[in-house]
Order: C-alpha cells, then sequence, then structure tokens
C-alpha cells in the first residue's frame, strides 16, 4: 500500500516503503515542520510591540537662568536688543529704548545673525514673554536664537573673536503688557 | 476516465522567509521597547511638547525630577505635576515632609507651594538631581514662568525643557 505511491503521498514516504532502502542513510529531503502555530504567536507578539513601542523619544533644551540677586544690574541700554511674545503669539523686537516693532517668526534668526555680528559680543539679549503667551511660540523662539547661535559663533571664529552669549529671561512690566496689547 | 476533481490537502506554502522577516521586526520591537512608568500609566493628561529643531541632548531616564504642566483631558483645568524619577529619593523626600500613605503616588499633582516644598527636599536628598519642566505647548507662558521662579528659589538654576522634534 505504501509503495503504491498515489498521486498525494509525498516523497519521503514512497521512499520509506521500499525494501531495499532500508540501510541506505535516511535522506531527509522535503522535510517540513509545521510553522503555523509559531507563525500565529510571532505575529501576536510583533503586532503587540508595534503598538506598544513609541517611536519619539523626548528631548530637551538646556535653559540656565542666573541666581536670584537683590541689586539690579546696570547695562547699557543701547546694546538690548529686547524679544516680545505677545499673548497670541506675534513676535515683537526693539533695540535699545525704541518702541517694539512687529518681527515675523521667520526673520528672527537672519536678525538674531545680523545684529550680534555688528554689536560683537555686547549685545544682550533680552527675551520678554508676556505671560499669557503660548509656551509653544516661547519654545520656538528659544529653538531660533539657539539656531542663529551655532552661525554666530561660526561667523566670530573666522574674525578670531571668542562668543560670550548675552542672554536674559525678563519680566515683562504690567505697562509693558499695555503696551503690546495697543501694537 | 471521469474528471475527478483534484483535491490539494497537502498544500504547504513555505513560510520560512516570511519567518525570518518577522522575527527580524519583532526581535528589533522587542529590543527597542520602552515600557510606560508607573507614573505615566496613571496620569490623565496627555502632553503635547513644544516643537524645537532637532537635538541630540536626550532627556535623560535617571538622577531626574520632572515638573509637568499638563492639561487634564476631562476637566481641561490646567495643573502642576511633579515626579522624581529615582524611586529611593522619592521615598526620601516623602519621609521628610511626612507624606500620609494615600499621598505617595509616583506623580503628584501639586500646588506652588508644595512643589517649592518638594523641590527643596529633591535639592537636599540629591544636589545632583537635575530638573526639567515638560509643558504642553498650548498653556500659556505664565505657568512657566512660575515654575521657572520656584525653581530659581532653590538655586536650580540650570534645567531643562522637554521639546519634540519637529518633523
Amino acid at each position: 500500500m505504501a509503495g503504491g505511491g498515489g498521486g498525494l503521498e509525498l516523497p519521503e514516504r514512497q521512499r520509506r516503503g521500499k525494501k531495499h532502502s532500508k540501510r541506505t542513510k535516511k535522506k531527509r529531503l522535503g522535510f517540513r515542520i509545521d510553522m503555523t502555530p509559531m507563525v500565529d504567536i510571532v505575529f501576536l507578539l510583533l503586532t503587540f510591540f508595534m503598538y506598544t513601542t513609541t517611536m519619539v523619544t523626548p528631548q530637551v533644551m538646556e535653559i540656565s537662568v542666573p541666581k536670584e540677586v537683590e541689586e539690579n544690574v546696570e547695562v547699557n541700554q543701547a546694546n538690548l536688543f529686547t524679544l516680545y511674545v505677545r499673548g497670541d503669539g506675534k513676535l515683537f523686537f526693539s533695540m535699545g529704548t525704541d518702541e517694539p516693532q512687529p518681527l515675523a517668526l521667520s526673520d528672527l534668526r537672519s536678525k538674531a545673525v545680523e545684529l550680534n555680528l555688528l554689536r560683537k559680543n555686547k549685545l544682550i539679549t533680552a527675551f520678554k514673554p508676556s505671560p499669557d503667551a503660548p509656551y509653544g511660540v516661547v519654545v520656538q523662539v528659544l529653538d531660533i536664537l539657539n539656531q542663529a547661535e551655532a552661525e554666530i559663533i561660526r561667523q566670530l571664529q573666522a574674525e578670531g573673536v571668542k562668543r560670550e552669549r548675552k542672554f536674559a529671561f525678563v519680566k515683562l512690566s504690567p505697562e509693558e503688557v499695555e503696551k503690546l496689547k495697543g501694537l | 476516465m471521469p474528471k475527478i476533481k483534484k483535491k490539494r490537502l497537502g498544500f504547504v506554502i513555505d513560510m520560512t522567509p516570511m519567518v525570518d522577516v518577522t522575527f527580524l521586526l519583532l526581535t528589533f520591537f522587542m529590543f527597542t521597547a520602552k515600557f510606560k512608568t508607573e507614573a505615566e500609566a496613571e496620569q490623565k493628561f496627555v502632553i503635547k511638547r513644544p516643537y524645537a529643531s532637532a537635538d541630540t541632548s536626550k532627556l535623560p531616564d535617571k538622577d531626574i525630577a520632572i515638573i509637568k504642566v499638563g492639561i487634564d483631558t476631562l476637566t481641561g483645568d490646567t495643573s502642576y505635576y511633579y515626579t522624581i524619577v529615582n524611586e529611593l529619593q522619592r521615598r526620601q523626600v516623602y519621609d521628610n515632609l511626612n507624606f500620609t500613605p494615600d499621598q505617595r503616588k509616583p506623580q503628584l499633582k501639586v500646588s506652588l507651594d508644595l512643589l517649592d516644598q518638594l523641590i527643596m527636599q529633591t535639592r537636599i536628598t540629591g544636589p545632583r538631581t537635575r530638573f526639567a519642566i515638560d509643558g504642553d505647548r498650548r498653556i500659556r507662558y505664565k505657568w512657566i514662568e512660575d515654575a521657572i521662579d520656584v525653581l530659581r528659589k532653590n538655586n536650580a538654576t540650570a534645567f531643562n525643557f522637554v521639546t519634540e522634534k519637529r518633523q
């Protein structure tokens, strides 16, 4: 029966039935394992891990603020570059004691680079976000300033000047808040 | 002979290549998987972090205390949450502040006053602990400003803002 070799029989079974092949080494040519249960489990695990992993790891932006000091530090007003963020997320800037002027976020980078190269290390950047400004915009401004910083360092290095960054968070006074609202 | 319908009884597909690829993916996802911490598992808000350009500095996973400013998904209220990642330090801080057992959660919803006390104790128990502010991009800057003031008061002048890479 086994030697009959019906069309549906697998090849190794045909061979096993032959009497003279008793002593010859069994060749496992068409050897197969049923992988279906394993594949089931593997797919289950794979989908589980795919759903549970989050690909984006949060990154950080380093911030340092000065220690709390009682006395105010005198600065030269002329070298003060002030940036304001209004409650609606609009950006303004002013040089020294000038009136704040609107500035597009896309122009901030070139503006910061230009002013810093002009005044070298004398320029002091004061960042005054309004208390009701969206936090996302505040971080965006900081990010742009950080990007500009890389270019400033490179350009100043070409001139042989060592960069000293002067940057500070400054609180907006109530009068300034009112003034910004009117702009 | 009459037509006999061929029955495909022993029909087999070679699954080897598929299994190869599947295992490769499985091992990849298994090794890269990072599970949620206890604190993250029970929080009721999702922080939409502010976008920033790609940065190589990643959020450290030990010796860090995180001040989260989140918007509750149900009530829409903004509040501060505080987590000390190091469990040993967390216990020490809670002991020092005489917390009751039901206050000893891995992530605390805190007021500014309590945040001040917690940060002070964190500084005492671990002077090398770093601080990170993890705020939602939609909140008002006031929240962050107040948190920075508390940090400054406790002489923690260098800290991190947690951001998300802009795609």
